[in-house]
């Protein structure tokens, strides 16, 4: 055998899927039908082949067979998953973490605008996202209207809120909407609230800590 | 110099050094063959192996052999810690990426509860665990609350309670997901990063 023989079968060993790819995939054995497993299989071997995780979807199409639902709803699911994480990563970047991808694509599924994603990256370049998209999602979920959900988070962000502050704003307007209060009225409502404090917090840490009143 | 007719043992080592010196035959060759002969240092003698065309003779199962062995170098190569999702364990299956995102990839101890005193039995079926209810079974404590602890790492995971092997119930105390793709309540939990790196359930 020459060496270009050897090449092509190292080749061939290359393109063989990955133990890894195939740990996935075989999880769906005896959960989903044969059909559907084809169906999904094709379409996690095509997204792994654009650079996306494969997980996801099989945790998707798990999530399906283990609410009972049939098969084509089960690949329609896995395929808008799919887009979406494909959106996710086009407007948050390739270098995203998985997670992130993950939490842009229920952003975007929750109907966040993808340019959403993008000023929040340009936010956060150098921070992980998972939390600030996730409480997008989650206000949606509440009521929120997506882009005032959106617009929140994001501002939130540019004053450089920490993440246990960010879910505490979502809980805030959980409680509130709890209460009665219109969904996207108490989300306004609490960032202006929340700005407010800022700029309290701001001109306490200006103040001198120990100036005394001068007596008349 | 000039030698001195007066000194006879100036004129002997003169005489001496005048007498041709007999040489073996064939040593100009020698001598030329080597002056001709390319430096023979080791990276100069690598470089024209390395550029030599030559054949390997390679069975065609050896062939196959080095053609795996290449492949499994390339799966090591690609493969993170947690990076695929695994079939056991709810480490195994949590979201992978966060470890490149932040820096703290450790895993956060999630306490769910849920209160159901009628319950027979509860269990969790999430991303964290491949929608395997049977995995995960909660622990009956007192008054009908059923708990259990998961380590998960940072990310946002789909999950519901599973009431005696057939209920899908939300967690009363996490936010539902939005748009249910299957029609059944799902909550959400998100464990955050760097700075949430213990107890981190947001």
């Amino acid at each position: 055998m020459n060496v270009r023989l050897l090449m092509v079968a190292a080749a061939l060993g290359a393109l063989a899927p990955p133990a890894a790819a195939r740990a996935q995939t075989e999880r769906l054995a005896g959960r989903v039908e044969a059909r559907t497993r084809a169906a999904v299989e094709a379409l996690v071997d095509s997204a792994r082949a654009a650079g996306l995780p494969g997980g996801p979807l099989v945790n998707k199409a798990l999530e399906g067979a283990s609410k009972g639902a049939d098969g084509a709803r089960i690949v329609a699911a896995v395929r808008t998953l799919s887009r979406n994480l494909a959106r996710a990563r086009s407007a948050l970047g390739s270098a995203s973490a998985e997670a992130e991808l993950v939490a842009g694509a229920a952003a975007l599924q929750a109907g966040v605008e993808a340019s959403f994603l993008e000023l929040l990256r340009a936010e956060r370049r150098r921070e992980p996202v998972v939390v600030s998209l996730a409480v997008m999602a989650d206000l949606v979920a509440n009521g929120v209207p997506p882009d005032t959900a959106a617009q929140a988070v994001l501002a939130l962000a540019r004053v450089g809120t920490r993440e246990a502050e960010l879910v505490a704003f979502r809980q805030s307007v959980e409680r509130d909407v709890a209460l009665g209060a219109p969904a996207g009225a108490a989300a306004s409502l609490r960032l202006n609230e929340g700005a407010r404090q800022a700029f309290v917090d701001q001109a306490n840490t200006f103040a001198p800590a120990n100036r005394t009143p001068r007596k008349p | 110099m000039r030698e001195s007719a007066d000194d006879p043992l100036i004129a002997r080592v003169a005489e001496e050094l005048r007498r041709p010196v007999a040489v073996r035959p064939g040593f100009d060759e020698r001598v030329m063959a080597a002056v001709r002969r390319p430096v023979d240092h080791l990276p100069v003698r690598a470089w024209t192996w390395l550029r030599e065309p030559r054949t390997l003779a390679v069975s065609p199962l050896g062939g196959l052999a080095m053609a795996a062995g290449l492949a499994a170098l390339l799966v090591v190569g690609t493969w993170r810690p947690g990076s695929e999702t695994g079939p056991s364990g709810a480490l195994g299956d949590a979201p992978a990426g966060a470890a490149q995102a932040a820096s703290a990839d450790a895993a956060s101890l999630v306490t769910f509860v849920l209160l159901e005193p009628r319950a027979g039995a509860v269990t969790l079926a999430g991303d964290f665990n491949g929608w395997d209810a049977a995995r995960t079974p909660l622990r009956r404590e007192s008054s009908g609350i059923w708990t259990i602890d998961v380590p998960l790492r940072p990310g946002r995971y789909r999950y519901a309670f599973v009431v005696d092997g057939r209920r899908f119930v939300a967690d009363p105390a996490a936010p539902r997901a939005v748009g249910d793709d299957f029609g059944q309540p799902t909550s959400v939990v998100t464990v955050g990063g760097a700075a949430r790196a213990a107890g981190g359930l947001l």
